[in-house]
């Protein structure tokens, strides 16, 4: 029980840090998304010491166990837009087989160069 | 069936399928085995099968996501665990993210504008290598659609979890951090649960990868739709 409690703090804390960065993303008219803002926000208070681990891990670690449930029901929305894939089917894999073999190989060489050069 | 009938029902039935989905991808690990797009799946089937339209299941979907904020804002936790790693590896990490997270940007913008897809469907693809909340938002702010581009982040995680390791090795990319970051950088939650099975340190630097290339790819996201516009 008391652990629920504690919980429901810690997602309370999560909360008021996402609102306040969705609010500031809005109100500056910055091209970034507040969860993004939010992320910062939060590793910037917990590298200044303002937020220990303690005060938040119980939630963000429940929440990110289960953050792929969140995800199912966004993907949902596909069954409007089937007609996307019928239509540009070719296009769109070889956007994404591209996109995704030249980034992960070029990563991998960078990181390793990187890192055989600091060693 | 009423709406708060519907509604209730839809919930229970996206709880269903994240728990039975779930269940049978911890039990085989199979990168194919994707909860996101078994789960939806087995979702759109049944309200099909049974008539409902999506507008009948948004309510839900608006109950369901109300915590994916706070949960995104959390992905700060594990990069402060790896502080360290950050600290150690600073200019690799971040300069092989973010070179990694505008070139997976570039290529997949480019290739779908030169292919003549509409302009909603080339923002919506352009973000599709990081973990869905910051895709979504991002490509939100550039003109796409939310549902499309879940979909894209999906395709490309499952991708890079199936064939990722076995490139990386054809390659000579040995090095344990390296691939991490590769794995992470271009295939976002999937890519890190891969990583995670080949050892802890890759996993570590997978997870750091994620979470840095959605703030990288947030950061350039303007840039490149400006770019993809003066192209076409």
């Amino acid at each position: 029980m008391t652990q629920t409690l504690k919980a429901l703090g810690q997602l309370a804390i999560l909360w008021a840090i996402y609102q306040g960065s969705t609010w500031l993303a809005k109100a500056t008219g910055l091209p970034i998304p507040g969860n993004v803002l939010g992320v910062l926000a939060l590793f910037g208070l917990l590298c200044l010491g303002v937020l220990k681990l303690s005060h938040v891990e119980l939630a963000a670690d429940f929440l990110l166990k289960h953050l792929v449930f969140f995800f199912m029901s966004i993907a949902v929305g596909l069954m409007e837009w089937g007609s996307v894939f019928y239509n540009y089917g070719a296009v769109l894999l070889a956007a994404i087989v591209v996109s995704a073999v030249v980034p992960l190989l070029l990563v991998g060489c960078v990181a390793q160069v990187m890192y055989r050069r600091r060693a | 069936m009423s709406g708060h009938a519907t509604t209730l029902f839809a919930i229970g039935l996206t709880l269903a399928a994240y728990v039975g989905m779930r269940r049978l991808y911890l039990r085989y690990k199979h990168p194919l085995l994707n909860v996101v797009a078994l789960g939806a799946g087995l979702i759109i089937t049944v309200l099909v099968v049974l008539g409902i339209p999506y507008s009948a299941y948004v309510p839900a979907k608006d109950i369901m996501t109300s915590l994916l904020g706070p949960a995104t804002v959390g992905l700060a936790v594990p990069l402060y665990r790896h502080r360290g790693l950050l600290v150690r590896f600073g200019p690799a990490i971040l300069g092989s993210v973010a070179l990694g997270a505008l070139l997976a940007m570039l290529t997949a913008g480019a290739i779908a504008q030169l292919g003549g897809l509409p302009k909603d469907v080339v923002m919506s693809i352009m973000p599709k290598g990081v973990t869905i909340p910051f895709a979504v938002e991002i490509a939100r702010i550039c003109g796409g659609i939310p549902a499309l581009t879940a979909a894209f982040v999906v395709a490309t995680g499952t991708l890079g979890s199936l064939i990722g390791g076995w490139l990386l090795t054809l390659a000579r990319i040995q090095n344990p951090m390296a691939r991490g970051l590769a794995l992470g950088t271009v295939s976002h939650g999937q890519g890190t649960a891969t990583a995670l099975m080949e050892g802890e340190q890759q996993g570590a630097m997978a997870g750091l990868a994620m979470i840095l290339a959605g703030i990288f790819t947030a950061g350039f996201a303007p840039l490149v739709a400006w770019f993809l516009g003066m192209m076409g």
